[in-house]
């Protein structure tokens, strides 16, 4: 299963990640970090087909995907 | 007639050969800064028309090419500029020839070069002004050049007054530009544009030709590179040369770095860039002076009338008495303040012949004010100054 | 693609970006690397070639000190006048000018036209966001008619350019138009205007949520819904924004042809023409 890493100190909460992901494998945070941003979190990794959308569409270039085996 | 200097039909033609050989020649003031510029290294030239040194970009989209160079002509002055800011970056000098108009359209550009210590020449063919003025001689823009830029930094200007200076001047600017990492203003009047004297061109290997530092030579690998330190004046990495340097001005700290910004940033940012120039005014400014010695009066002149200026003081010297004594100004700025006070002793009058309403008289004024009694314009418009109007105007004011 | 941004300065550190979050500024420097990266790997272009020029405005900022290529951050609307000086200097440059529609469109449109006209080896990537964002959302040529801004509060009574209408006229020979919500469509034009000698014009439509006050969610679908493919003209275009090529030719470049000039006085053969 994939593992979602998050850079806190690039995002900026704008959520497009979230939105392009064509499986629907992230979502919002239900805190507010101390930046005063919504970070996404792992919703359903096992989802994640590695497509590279959100990699490619972060403005801040705070989003990577790590493929796990099984 | 112009594209037969320098071609030739012989065998073995490099770019080389197509420098000027040694000899006298006999070209227009517009040409023979081409031809310094050339041999100080120069070799992109862009520029947009404007009268009157339209000569220098025709003369220089025949002459560049042959030794290896390019030419455009650009959209409008302030892309003329800004192309030299590309080349000069790119690490090829750069020069642009223009008048007032296109001069006041430069300064921006000007002032983005001075803080990045971009080295590059510009020459004005200065006309009558304000406005479109008119197409004949003035050194309405010796102001300007010093402050028109914006932000106030300093700049060095030249005053050529000879086709001969023409040629060594544009040698002297470009390295000068080189050594002190500054843009480089050339002021000429349209008379010595325009005039045609005999040109005396030594051999390549006699000129000095002065290249900027790069952290390269002094051994600075990038890693270990801060874009505005190492010195008075920075090494300068060029584009292309491995170092990944960022071109900005914007305030900066001595590692390029623009985010971190400070009063005392900013305070130590200009205060340095002044002190480049400013602090080195015996090294980069030169005068010429003659009959200092005992002198009444004085005449400080610049540029194409130090030439009639010359003639009257000499005419004063060999007829009716009158002890004049004469300065000319070979650099503009940074104003050589402390050298005249170090040779001026105590005078009666100091008048300065100029094309304008009275310029250069100001920073002679300030300099000199507690060595004369009073200092005196002797302004023209339109026609340069004779040696009888320069004398007759002396007399009226000392009898 | 962070090998290719300067994380770290001697003073401290140089990210995040300074770019509002949702910018479209940050994901065209991000689409730009990938291009960039694809054609380091590939061996096409070396890596010191690369010279990034950008003129002023939030699009001018990519380059800013985040960079680990050459760059400069010029002066508005200037980048396209030198970025010609460093061609004259060295043609081998590999340059890409981030520009904004103000700094192209306005003080900039100058030297646009001249630059499509020469053909010069730049790619221009011109991010459209229609307003000038980095002065507080002022009108731009490129407003849309009718829309409110901060100095069109009684509505814009001025049409917009086609940027790309405007470069192709003048000669560019590779012109299209994508937006922030089409990353492999904008890669692979970044690639393909990379490889082309001569101007590349790509406008990519960027969101600016600030001033449009909208999600950057709620502006990138907007992208998808509101643009038609101009190979798909047939179908109703009626308050849809054409993207896609416009055009794809071969032209000979300014550099390419003006070493002939150069290279002519080395034959010695030729009499030299008066």
């Amino acid at each position: 299963m994939n593992k979602l890493w998050i850079d806190e100190r690039y995002c900026k909460g704008c959520l497009i990640c979230i939105d392009v992901c064509p499986t629907k494998a992230l979502a919002a945070s239900q805190e507010i970090n101390s930046k005063g941003y919504i970070l996404p979190v792992e919703k359903d990794m096992k989802r994640c087909k590695s497509c590279g959308l959100c990699e490619v569409m972060c403005p801040d270039f705070a989003i990577a995907i790590e493929e796990v085996e099984g | 007639m112009a594209k037969k200097i320098g071609a030739h039909d012989g065998e073995n033609r490099t770019h080389d050969s197509y420098f000027l050989k040694p000899g006298r020649y006999y070209l227009q003031g517009n040409q023979a800064c081409i031809e310094g510029a050339l041999m100080a290294g120069c070799r992109v030239y862009a520029g947009y028309p404007i009268t009157p040194a339209v000569e220098t970009m025709e003369y220089a989209s025949q002459r560049f090419p042959q030794v290896g160079g390019r030419f455009i002509q650009m959209e409008d002055e302030i892309a003329s500029a800004c192309a030299l800011i590309g080349s000069s970056w790119g690490g090829v000098k750069a020069l642009t020839a223009t008048s007032g108009p296109g001069f006041s359209l430069m300064q921006e550009t000007i002032s983005i070069a001075v803080m990045s210590e971009t080295p590059m020449v510009i020459i004005d063919i200065q006309r009558a002004g304000p406005g479109q003025g008119y197409i004949t001689a003035s050194q309405q823009d010796v102001m300007q050049a010093r402050w028109g830029h914006h932000g106030g930094g300093p700049i060095i200007a030249l005053a050529p007054s000879s086709v001969q200076e023409m040629f060594d001047l544009t040698i002297e600017a470009f390295n000068l530009s080189e050594q002190w990492r500054t843009p480089v203003l050339v002021m000429v009047e349209e008379t010595v544009g325009h005039m045609r004297e005999p040109l005396v061109i030594p051999p390549r290997d006699a000129i000095e030709v002065i290249e900027r530092k790069k952290p390269q030579d002094l051994g600075i690998p990038p890693q270990d590179y801060l874009p505005w330190g190492h010195g008075v004046v920075a090494p300068m990495a060029n584009w292309g040369d491995g170092y990944n340097v960022n071109f900005v001005a914007l305030v900066h700290l001595e590692d390029g770095n623009i985010a971190r910004y400070s009063p005392q940033a900013n305070y130590h940012c200009v205060e340095r860039l002044q002190n480049k120039i400013e602090g080195n005014v015996d090294e980069i400014s030169r005068i010429e002076t003659k009959f200092l010695e005992g002198c009444k009066h004085l005449i400080i002149c610049y540029g194409a009338v130090s030439r009639t200026a010359m003639e009257a003081v000499i005419e004063a010297h060999e007829g009716n008495g009158l002890e004049l004594g004469y300065i000319r100004l070979v650099t503009l700025w940074p104003f050589p303040e402390e050298k005249m006070r170090k040779i001026v002793g105590n005078v009666d009058t100091i008048f300065v012949p100029e094309m304008n309403l009275g310029m250069m008289r100001h920073p002679i004024t300030e300099a000199l004010r507690d060595r004369c009694k009073k200092v005196v314009s002797i302004p023209s418009f339109g026609i340069l100054h004779s040696p009888e109007y320069i004398l007759s105007r002396i007399q009226e004011e000392t009898s | 693609m962070l090998k290719y941004l300067k994380e770290e300065g001697p003073l401290g550190p140089r990210l995040p970006l300074i770019f509002c979050p949702g910018c479209g500024s940050g994901q065209v420097l991000n689409y730009t690397l990938h291009a960039v990266d694809k054609l380091i790997e590939e061996d096409e272009v070396r890596r010191e070639n690369f010279l990034f020029i950008s003129g002023i405005g939030c699009s001018g900022r990519i380059t800013s000190h985040y960079l680990n290529f050459d760059s400069a951050w010029t002066i508005h609307g200037r980048a396209l006048a030198v970025a010609t000086g460093a061609l004259l200097a060295n043609p081998a440059f590999k340059i890409v000018v981030f520009t904004g529609d103000g700094d192209t469109g306005s003080i900039g449109g100058n030297h646009f036209i001249h630059a499509c006209r020469r053909n010069i080896d730049v790619t221009i990537l011109c991010l459209n966001n229609g307003l000038y964002g980095m002065t507080g959302g002022q009108h731009a040529p490129t407003t849309p008619l009718g829309a409110i801004t901060t100095t069109t509060p009684y509505s814009n009574r001025e049409e917009a350019f086609d940027l790309c209408k405007l470069a192709e006229i003048a000669g560019a020979p590779y012109v299209a138009r994508w937006t922030t919500a089409h990353p492999q469509q904008v890669i692979k034009s970044i690639m393909k205007g990379l490889r082309k000698k001569g101007t590349a014009l790509i406008e990519i439509l960027s969101q600016c949520p600030v001033h449009e006050k909208m999600s950057p969610v709620t502006l990138l679908k907007g992208f998808r819904t509101k643009t038609i493919h101009v190979n798909k003209a047939k179908e109703s275009t009626v308050g849809k924004t054409f993207i896609g090529e416009f055009c794809d030719l071969d032209k000979r470049e300014w550099n390419e042809s003006y070493q002939e000039i150069i290279d002519q006085f080395l034959r010695t053969n030729d009499k030299i023409d008066e």
